[in-house]
């Protein structure tokens, strides 16, 4: 199943209701369609269709918000762009931290759904504990990881944690290498919740007996997993992925704005942080405008790519 | 050895509570940190208990020197969720009922349109909005923090449209049958029955807009309209961090989250509905 039939059944049905729906006296609701729908589409319109047009737009002209008209300016933005060795750095930043932040999610809520997938008293607060983290806010959550990383002898939890097992801990936010990854394990600790409670919604759907009956032929966890739990849960895996993509691009901003502003030496500017300096730091608006589309075109470039990993994972 | 059912079972259960521990422990470690003194905070190894429990933090969070949290930030942050969820519900549940159930032409079109706009988020679009935003000369008011995000209507409206669509026809040929308009039939028989869509649609748009930190960032950028994210985010970026005491920051984010951790242990099941009902199918 591809990405876009699961994502939206909307799309899938479009047809449907009309065949399905049909009165025996074809009815015409034009006019209260129009005044029910007006304030929806009306606010759509403004906030979503004319930016998303206006910022089209802008991409080809140079402008200060607070004066002035936009002067066109043609593809210069996107020329500029493309010599612009930050905006490289911070679209490989954003595949890095989307890419390592993806993966674990989607492996790591299967495992969690399927360690809560199974009643006992009291299975509802063990459940809560999974999936609590998702009433926290990225800016809540940045706070308190913000301590958790603290690096230096006797300060954060984790590196109290990591050398208990002998290992020299990192410096965590303030190394080029590793505030990456710090940031991408906070978001990733955030992500889970609403990924594993999808694929328990999954889960829920394969009948107990059948689980039971694989343990009762002595199929072991491993083939358990691969041949009943696998094929009942897979077609949920692109729902997952895009909700965790959609997660992961919102947060990126929140967790670089307050706890590393891009640094150390750039190495955690994401695109969307390059874009808000760009526009709001510097008043490069066009330009700023002319970024947002490459965004939206990362964004677009992974759904195409999920989209044929997802039909190759389907057929596994 | 044998193993008996019942000790896999036993197992299975420790196993899942262990996890579920490690899963939420960042937030329990906050919740002990927020009833600690800085010197057991700094200890090694770190408590996992507190010793002794200090709730003095809760009131440092509010006033005085170590003031966090501004009470005009929290109404900021009422009003601006139950404004943008209320106006933006409104907009969804008539738009839901309207692609669900009635026959006009461009109906596909607006439903296509709904469904591209899931993939669009506000931060793909921020420079743009801002800009209309501005123009509109709603920068620093409160329908300039609200109505932007309340247009974000795709996902509610699809959300209802699925609930909708599924009510059987005839109760609306039996209200047309009484006399009963659209409006009639949106208000006495559409909203009553879709609540469990509301509850849902409720559960996973409060926490959003709470949460929310990006938008009212830049539309607020003056002070006077702050939510709490940007409160947070203030003390929680390195430069104030060592001026205003852990334990305090800590009972501050306790006191911005614990609303939201209520809510959602409230609606739980609502919003796993919600979630996992735009999966199935």
């Amino acid at each position: 199943m591809s990405v876009t039939q699961l994502s939206d059944p909307v799309l899938a049905n479009l047809s449907a209701p009309v065949a399905v729906a049909r009165p025996r006296k074809r009815r015409r609701d034009g006019r209260w369609a129009a005044v029910l729908i007006f304030p929806n589409l009306a606010m759509f319109t403004i906030f979503i269709v004319v930016p998303v047009l206006g910022g089209l737009y802008l991409s080809f002209t140079t402008w200060d918000i607070t004066n002035g008209f936009p002067r066109w300016v043609g593809l210069a933005n996107y020329r500029q762009m493309f010599h612009d060795p930050l905006v490289w750095q911070a679209s490989e930043t954003t595949l890095k931290f989307i890419g390592m932040g993806m993966l674990p999610t989607v492996i790591l809520s299967l495992w969690l759904a399927m360690l809560i997938n199974f009643k006992f008293r009291g299975i509802s607060v063990v459940r809560s504990l999974y999936l609590i983290p998702a009433a926290m806010s990225f800016a809540a959550s940045a706070v308190v990881w913000r301590y958790i990383f603290l690096d230096g002898p006797g300060y954060g939890v984790l590196d109290y944690v990591i050398s208990k097992f002998g290992v020299t801990p990192p410096d965590w936010l303030a190394s080029t290498t590793w505030a990456l990854p710090a940031l991408d394990m906070i978001a990733i600790w955030l992500s889970l919740p609403i990924a594993t409670i999808l694929y328990l919604a999954a889960l829920q759907r394969i009948p107990d007996s059948v689980i039971e009956a694989s343990t009762l032929d002595g199929a072991g966890p491993l083939r358990r997993v691969r041949y009943i739990i696998w094929p009942g849960v897979r077609y949920m895996t692109p729902l997952v992925a895009i909700v965790s993509l959609l997660s992961f691009t919102n947060g990126s901003f929140d967790l670089v704005n307050i706890l590393t502003k891009g640094d150390p030496i750039n190495s955690t500017q994401t695109l969307i942080y390059y874009i808000y300096f760009e526009s709001f730091g510097l008043g490069m608006w066009g330009y700023a405008a002319a970024l947002s589309i490459l965004q939206v075109a990362i964004v677009a470039g992974i759904l195409v790519v999920l989209r044929g990993v997802s039909s190759l994972v389907n057929r596994w | 050895m044998v193993i008996t059912a019942r000790t896999t079972r036993r197992i299975r259960i420790l196993i899942a509570l262990i996890i579920g521990l490690v899963m939420s422990a960042p937030l329990l470690y906050m919740l002990a940190g927020s009833l600690m003194s800085n010197s057991q905070l700094s200890i090694q190894p770190p408590q996992v208990i507190p010793s002794s429990l200090h709730f003095g933090n809760y009131p440092a969070a509010f006033s005085g020197m170590t003031q966090v949290i501004q009470v005009r930030s929290f109404v900021n942050s009422v009003v601006f969720t139950a404004g943008a969820v209320g106006l933006q519900w409104a907009l969804c549940i008539s738009g839901g009922l309207v692609i669900a159930k009635m026959h006009f032409r461009s109906r596909g079109l607006i439903t296509v349109l709904f469904a591209i706009s899931l993939f669009i988020p506000l931060l793909t679009t921020l420079i743009p909005t801002f800009v209309v935003t501005y123009k509109l000369g709603l920068i620093n008011t409160y329908p300039g923090l609200i109505l932007p995000i309340a247009a974000q209507t795709g996902f509610g409206s699809l959300l209802f449209r699925q609930y909708i669509k599924q009510l059987p026809e005839e109760l609306f040929d039996a209200a047309r049958l009484d006399g009963a308009n659209w409006w009639l039939m949106l208000r006495r028989l559409v909203i009553p029955l879709a609540r469990p869509a509301t509850a849902a649609y409720l559960a996973i748009s409060v926490l959003t807009a709470w949460n929310m930190y990006l938008w009212p960032l830049v539309a607020a950028e003056g002070g006077s309209l702050q939510v709490l994210t940007q409160t947070l985010a203030t003390v929680g970026s390195s430069a104030q961090g060592e001026v205003t005491p852990q334990n305090v920051i800590f009972a501050s984010v306790v006191i911005v989250t614990l609303p939201m951790i209520l809510v959602f242990l409230a609606v739980q099941p609502a919003f796993i509905r919600g979630l996992a009902g735009s999966g199935v199918e």
